[in-house]
């Protein structure tokens, strides 16, 4: 069971969409009893658990048999403006998108993965308004870096082959 | 403040007053015929004569229910002026008009909605600015509009249930010793001497002299410093935020420092067995302003305005059930002869650019 985001920092701005997907490999169908993708926040630390599912899938048999299962499969929502991630001292709040597998044996299987809802930022707005490009074309494409980003590395790159030669 | 002090002795009076009738009536009426004492034919005659009565067969009761409702008065009375205590006017005002506009609401009439939507908080297009979940409502800040700045914030004052469990202590015990001296001034009056609980009268009036001294010395603690007013330039904040703060401390008193602080609290709950127990820890503690040697005057208030910023990268109001981040402004003082006061006024940070601009005025 696989679950990944779009982003490699894994950091999204506040009322952006989230992009993410996911794939369940090595299972066959007939052990299957129904999938469930959820977008949630929870708390974590001395107090007692929060949780807030800001977004809910379930797949049941039915609609499993309709999904080629080994494909990676889209989640896609607008992520909400509040709570963004935090780490306290009492307690952090993480968000995640958390697969759960139904088995017909009765067991359980969940795979989640962590992501960031960090500060909506002005520059990123763009974000708001996403393309409707399918998943596959933008799931983890390598992030373009500008090229002041990129200088250092390339610097140092350069001197050690220097050295080297 | 005497006009306070007075207000709260004489609904005491009422309580105590009506409790020591009641009692002798009581006293009079339901026990003394169960005693069985052979009174000498002169006291039966008293007794049973028409003005001991109470000038007829209900006099009695006529008195034991003006008794209860002089009790009763004094209870509202007594409570209503201690629930207020330290209110500013405008908050008084504002919580009157939020009551009135709630029943409006309930029952169904929305021109009162509409009045205040008009000149309290503009309507916002909910797309631009979304729900924020998780972080408290504006609506329950109980802010009004300020004269200096946009907004007066409302406090939340520190000590009141105290004063509400002393004053519990000093009317239950006060009571208790009234109904005990009936008790002992009714053996006397009918040769029936108490003499154990006459002796016991006198520690038992010690603690309740104890518990009135208490409970005034809390009143005095909350409405002897006099109102604080903190107005802000905006509200809801937001992280990197410049804003404008204005402090009026009133009363009378001279103070040893006075300091406004900014401050970010979490707070945890969390079962340990069958309790619920919290933690809190301050996350963020920014001194705005620390002022030694204060001279508040009743002709002069002591007010300061400045200028702050709320930093960069901190966490939003937040509220969960078991969870909570919140901001506020602490105005606290050492003061005397008052005791030291610290005056709470909740502020509310939104994530940034989120906020609806919205305005009292």
């Amino acid at each position: 069971m696989n679950v990944s985001v779009c982003r490699d920092d894994g950091s999204y701005a506040a009322g952006c969409q989230l992009k993410a997907g996911w794939r369940i490999s090595r299972v066959e169908l007939e052990e299957l009893q129904s999938v469930e993708i959820s977008v949630l926040w929870h708390t974590e630390g001395k107090g007692d658990e929060d949780l807030g599912v800001h977004h809910f899938q379930r797949y049941d048999r039915s609609d499993l048999e309709r999904l080629p299962l080994n494909d990676r499969h889209e989640i896609q929502c607008v992520l909400p403006a509040s709570p963004l991630s935090y780490q306290g001292h009492l307690m952090q709040i993480h968000w995640k998108i958390r697969v759960r597998v139904f088995l017909a044996d009765g067991r359980e299987i969940v795979a989640e993965q962590p992501f960031y809802l960090v500060t909506h930022q002005p520059e990123l707005n763009q974000e708001l308004i996403t393309d409707p490009v399918p998943l596959e074309q933008r799931h983890d494409a390598p992030q373009r870096k500008s090229l002041a980003a990129k200088l250092p590395s390339v610097i140092s790159r350069l001197r050690g082959r220097r050295s080297r030669s | 403040m005497r006009g306070i002090l007075g207000e709260l002795a004489f609904y005491l009076g009422l309580i105590l007053l009506g409790v020591f009738v009641l009692a002798l009536v009581i006293v009079s009426s339901a026990m003394m015929s169960r005693i069985g004492i052979d009174l000498p034919e002169e006291a039966r005659r008293v007794l049973e004569s028409n003005l001991t009565q109470g000038g007829g067969r209900w006099g009695r009761w006529v008195v034991a229910v003006v008794s209860v409702a002089s009790i009763a008065s004094g209870v509202f009375g007594l409570g209503y002026r201690l629930l207020h205590l330290g209110f500013s006017q405008e908050r008084l005002s504002a919580s009157r008009k939020r009551a009135i506009d709630e029943t409006r609401s309930l029952a169904g009439r929305d021109s009162a909605a509409e009045e205040s939507s008009q000149s309290f908080e503009p309507e916002f297009d909910p797309q631009e600015f979304p729900e924020l979940p998780t972080v408290p409502r504006r609506q329950g800040m109980n802010e009004s509009p300020g004269e200096r700045l946009r907004f007066r914030l409302a406090s939340i004052s520190t000590g009141r249930m105290s004063v509400f469990g002393s004053a519990a202590l000093a009317l239950g015990w006060n009571c208790l010793c009234l109904v005990l001296l009936a008790v002992v001034v009714s053996g006397w009056w009918y040769d029936m001497p108490r003499p154990i609980l006459a002796v016991l009268m006198v520690p038992f009036s010690c603690v309740a002299v104890w518990s009135l001294r208490v409970f005034l010395k809390q009143v005095r603690q909350v409405a002897g410093v006099g109102a604080t007013v903190v107005e802000i330039s905006d509200h809801p904040l937001q992280p990197g935020g410049q804003y404008e703060l204005f402090v009026s401390q009133m009363g009378k008193m001279h103070l040893k420092w006075l300091k406004i602080e900014l401050v970010c609290e979490e707070e945890s709950f969390f079962r340990q067995g069958t309790d619920v127990r919290s933690d809190h820890h301050v996350a963020l503690r920014q001194e705005l302003l620390k002022e030694k040697t204060v001279r508040v005057d009743p002709r002069g208030p002591w007010e300061q305005q400045l200028s702050f910023e709320l930093p960069e990268n901190v966490m939003h109001s937040f509220a969960a059930t078991n969870n909570v981040v919140r901001w506020r402004l602490l105005v606290s003082g050492e003061s005397r002869p008052w005791p030291s006061f610290c005056r709470s006024f909740p502020l509310l940070v939104h994530p940034p650019l989120m906020s609806p601009p919205d305005s009292p005025r």
